[in-house]
């Protein structure tokens, strides 16, 4: 029995009209933005081999895409990341380069199935910075500043929340603990969800009472600049120190800026530890229930292709960013001239085709009738 | 924080852990209206600020995980079936039960190779197997599981039990306790963040009422 041809397959889509020109105009913009900061566009490929994925995001994130067998019997994946596939050509392709390496792409990514349902989407686009080469507070500013500025020149500035963390802050607290990967798999859930007096429970049985709780109360809530002293009072082993302290100094070039009322602590955001390495961010926005993008610093892939380099990035989600600003694409975002009808019925077909070719020259809008 | 309304819309599940949810949201002042009209499936609470929206259990992380509902109140059998990505910070200690296997009391213990399990949550119990590698035939009914080992449709079933009754009545006895169930309050990744004085307000105002009730629990004689 054949399908009929109308049905399209689950987690794919068509844009259009509204929607089409809103993602259009927030591609722009963005590069725009990014070609502003001296961000160079590269268009990644969108096949590769599995095992560069496997290797660069993790096996569980990997496991994620549409894989194919190439004609040699390897296997193949459609890229489910776009900064695995730059990480591996600033190391490769571009390593003789001079440093920093600052690239920037808009790149569809595809997975076989979300990772929540909220999560339908297995095709959609990722616009995005890498920093590749430079590990300092400066860089990653300047991927933050990038960011807010898109969110700013989008008109979301009312709206978007930036939450701020260090993956060196929890990796610190398990090292002193001593947790084994068992435990910090479980701590790191307890903390993800928020499950306040389970976590209680659990740390009590590696520390005090009073200690366990201070800390559930610590990643209960983000904060602005208080949560650095409540943080400091909880946290005493030095690697977390450190990472705060970088948190820190970030947070006060954010608040001489003038930027600290979008921006948030958030020591409860503890998602794929495995992969960064130092700041982590999340960007949410009012009116989408979902999470628009995010980023963080990442020391550690590029090791896993030939050569170890500090580095630092971001994306956003087009489709939800898109989907956002279509209902305003017209009135706030759109730049197109109002068009120019051209009769061609019963008209001269070498005269209609004179004016129209005229008119495009001057970049007037037209549209030929009938 | 900026324009963000602080208007929050909680989803509430009909049935089982109805009433007790919501006068636990009566104890932190957010009352319903006494008259409301029952079928009316979404309503605001005295003050106006807060919207409550009426849905099915299995339907309260959907519409948290989408961010129509900022928050939910919902059993965390119906959380673990569903695997949606929600942030779970408070327990709120009523409609506790557990998520259970249960067999005919005269079915024997071993020499299975193949199980046929009858229920209305096939990830929990596919897991539960799986995890064991037991391998599983797993049958997806949508009521009265109870019955399906007396009829021979299934060895064993998994299900919610609160009291055991319904079990006993059917012949039936829990064989191995998967899981302890109660209802969880459930967030919203994101309304965590944009809606984070309200949200953090009703945390600490349920966490403040809890505590009071087990006090009260407490001092009984």
């Amino acid at each position: 029995m054949s399908e009929p041809l109308s049905k399209i397959p689950s987690g794919f889509r068509y844009y259009s009209a509204r929607e089409a020109r809103a993602r259009r105009v927030v591609e722009t913009i963005a590069m725009s933005i990014f070609a502003g900061w001296s961000y160079e566009e590269i268009v990644p490929p969108t096949v590769d081999y599995y095992s560069l994925f496997e290797q660069g995001m993790g096996e569980s994130e990997a496991q994620r895409s549409f894989r194919l067998v190439d004609a040699d019997g390897r296997l193949l994946a459609l890229r489910p990341d776009g900064t695995t596939s730059i990480a591996r050509a600033a190391v490769t392709l571009f390593a003789k380069r001079e440093r920093p390496l600052r690239l920037c792409y808009s790149a569809t990514v595809f997975h076989q199935h979300g990772q929540s349902s909220a999560d339908w989407r297995r095709e959609s686009t990722q616009i995005g910075c890498e920093l590749v080469g430079r590990d300092s507070t400066a860089a990653d500013m300047e991927i933050l500043s990038i960011a807010t500025e898109l969110l700013r020149r989008l008109q979301l500035d009312r709206s978007f929340v930036v939450t701020l963390s260090d993956a060196e802050i929890f990796s610190g607290i398990v090292e002193n603990l001593g947790l084994d990967t068992k435990a910090r798999d479980e701590l790191r859930r307890l903390v993800d969800i928020r499950a306040l007096s389970e976590l209680e429970r659990f740390l009590n049985a590696y520390t005090s009472a009073d200690e366990a709780s201070a800390f559930a109360n610590l990643i209960q809530l983000s904060g602005k600049s208080e949560v650095f002293a409540r943080a400091r009072r909880v946290i005493t082993n030095p690697r977390s120190r450190a990472a705060l302290a970088r948190l820190e100094s970030l947070w006060r070039i954010i608040d001489s800026l003038g930027w600290s009322a979008n921006f948030e602590i958030d020591l409860g955001d503890v998602s794929r530890l495995d992969y960064y390495t130092g700041l982590t961010f999340k960007i949410y926005v009012g009116g989408l229930g979902v999470r628009l993008g995010g980023g963080g610093r990442y020391d550690n892939l590029t090791g896993k292709f030939g050569r170890a380099e500090p580095a630092v990035g971001f994306v956003v989600e087009l489709d939800a960013l898109a989907e956002l600003l279509a209902k305003e694409v017209d009135s706030n975002l759109s730049t197109q001239p109002e068009s120019v009808l051209i009769p061609s019925d019963g008209a001269d077909i070498c005269a209609v085709f004179g004016e129209v070719i005229e008119l495009r020259a001057s970049n007037r809008q037209v549209r030929i009738d009938k | 924080m900026a324009e963000l309304t602080a208007e929050l819309t909680i989803a509430i599940p009909k049935g089982r852990l109805e009433a007790e949810t919501l006068e636990l949201f009566a104890a932190v002042g957010l009352r319903l209206d006494q008259h409301r009209d029952p079928r009316q499936l979404a309503c605001r609470d005295e003050s106006g600020e807060t919207r409550f929206i009426f849905v099915k259990p299995s339907d309260v992380p959907v519409y948290v995980e989408h961010g129509i509902a900022d928050c939910g109140v919902v059993g965390s059998d119906v959380l673990l079936e569903s695997e949606a990505d929600l942030l779970q910070p408070l327990s709120l200690g009523i409609g506790s039960c557990r998520i259970a296997v249960a067999a005919p009391a005269d079915m024997p213990e071993n020499g299975h190779t193949m199980l046929r399990v009858a229920t209305k949550y096939p990830r929990i119990a596919s897991r539960y197997f799986g995890e064991r590698g037991q391998p599983v035939e797993i049958l997806e009914l949508s009521g009265s599981v109870e019955l399906a080992p007396a009829l021979g449709l299934a060895d064993c079933i998994v299900d919610l039990v609160e009291t055991g009754r319904t079990l006993r009545e059917n012949g039936l006895r829990v064989t191995e306790v998967i899981a302890q169930s109660a209802a969880q309050l459930v967030v919203n990744r994101a309304s965590y963040q944009l809606k984070a004085a309200v949200i953090a307000e009703l945390i600490s105002a349920l966490k403040g009422v809890l505590l009071l009730g087990d006090v009260a629990r407490a001092s009984r004689p």
